[in-house]
């Protein structure tokens, strides 16, 4: 069972887990990000056949931010691994963090252009491993490197 | 760019404004860096190690070698040397990369057994750097043209600022320093760091904050030689002396 802990200001709080409980749910409507202040949480994915593990966050790490940025639903499932404590920001009280506390903004970026490579990365692994025919390649990257493209898979 | 490093054992010093005609930390820091690199210590030069802001670069042209040389024990020793950034210093951080000695960040999240720290310079937290940058930049060459008159006005500045926020501090940070410090301090143990190191005020000293994490503040080796000491996950803030055997040595 969860426990609310402190509220300092308005728009954030501190929550605390037990191992194993969830944090949300894929497809939820939640828009609020994530610090660890203790413990780890592991998030997993649903496929068609199987949910898998994705990735375990530890100490000072943050997730939730498709949510927060695009306002987009939960992309997977959260779960605390052993007791775990959060830091919870709420969509209003992001900017005010980053204000208060203005490196946060610069180790998201830095954290999220190390997930980009690493997508990057796995998908040309793929691709090689693949052989998957160049001008697929070429739509594909296109897409990912943040290019709006149409159906085809040309520059908008 | 580098900004997250494993450790076990860390030397953390600040503010040392080499090049600065009334920086005296050289004579002191040398010795200090033999030492490290021998006891096997990383580096890390908590900002304005170097003096561009009030100094020309013949100053510290002429006054660095010496302190470039002894960092290459480190290198000589298999440990690191990280610098990063201050206000004073700011302009020379392409220079200093690409120097190839030292692996410069704007600051460092130490892991460090299972304790978290955050290093910093801290002058993004300093109110009045912030809000006038530019008014800032102008008093501190001012400020470097008032030292060439008497070296002594700026212990008497120091001094003033520990008078005047003594009553302050005592309560809610550590004295000399403006509470934003603390604050910020505050605000980046809420982010899971166990310990938070900051320099630019020249004011040293610890404190526990509410939440049980601590901050500390390295001062300045233009006045006391404190430096942090973070060991095995454990920081401690410590003031250096030189050990016989170094002194004696030629």
């Amino acid at each position: 069972m969860s426990m609310k802990l402190e509220t300092r200001f308005q728009h954030e709080y501190l929550e605390e887990f037990e191992d194993g409980e969830c944090i949300f749910e894929e497809g939820d409507t939640g828009r609020d990000l994530f610090i660890i202040q203790l413990g780890s949480v592991q998030i997993r994915k649903k496929t068609t056949s199987k949910e898998i593990e994705m990735t375990i966050f530890n100490k000072g790490d943050f997730f939730g931010d498709m949510a927060l940025l695009q306002s987009l639903p939960r992309y997977a499932a959260a779960y605390a691994v052993g007791k775990t404590r959060l830091l919870i920001l709420k969509p209003a009280g992001f900017l005010l963090k980053i204000r208060r506390d203005p490196t946060f903004a610069f180790e998201m970026l830095q954290q999220l252009s190390y997930r980009v490579k690493l997508s990057n990365d796995r998908l040309l692994e793929l691709i090689n491993r693949h052989q998957i025919p160049v001008d697929e390649v070429q739509k594909l990257l296109k897409t990912i490197g943040g290019g709006h493209t149409n159906d085809e898979g040309k520059p908008q | 760019m580098i900004t997250s490093i494993q450790t076990d054992r860390l030397v953390v010093i600040s503010d040392l404004h080499l090049g600065n005609p009334f920086s005296n930390a050289k004579k002191k820091v040398i010795p200090f860096l033999k030492w490290a690199a021998a006891e096997k210590f990383d580096l890390c030069i908590n900002g304005d190690g170097l003096e561009i802001a009030q100094a020309s670069f013949a100053k510290i042209a002429f006054e660095v070698p010496e302190f470039f040389r002894v960092l290459g024990e480190f290198k000589r020793a298999g440990r690191e040397v990280y610098y990063i950034t201050g206000n004073h210093d700011i302009a020379l951080e392409h220079f200093l990369e690409d120097w190839g000695v030292m692996k410069v960040a704007p600051f460092l999240n130490v892991q460090s057994g299972a304790t978290r720290v955050r290093i910093e310079h801290g002058h993004i937290y300093d109110p009045f750097f912030v809000k006038y940058p530019v008014l800032y930049e102008h008093l501190t060459q001012f400020a470097g043209l008032l030292l060439k008159v008497n070296p002594g006005l700026y212990k008497l500045w120091i001094s003033f600022e520990k008078w005047s926020s003594y009553r302050r501090a005592k309560k809610s940070g550590i004295v000399g320093e403006r509470p934003h410090f603390r604050e910020a301090a505050e605000e980046l143990s809420r982010r899971g760091f166990d310990s938070i190191v900051f320099g630019h005020t020249h004011h040293a000293g610890h404190k526990q904050l509410d939440n049980g994490s601590y901050y500390f503040n390295t001062g300045s080796w233009m006045l006391t030689p404190f430096y942090a000491k973070i060991e095995n996950g454990s920081v401690s803030l410590e003031e250096w002396k030189e050990p016989a055997r170094l002194r004696r040595s030629p």
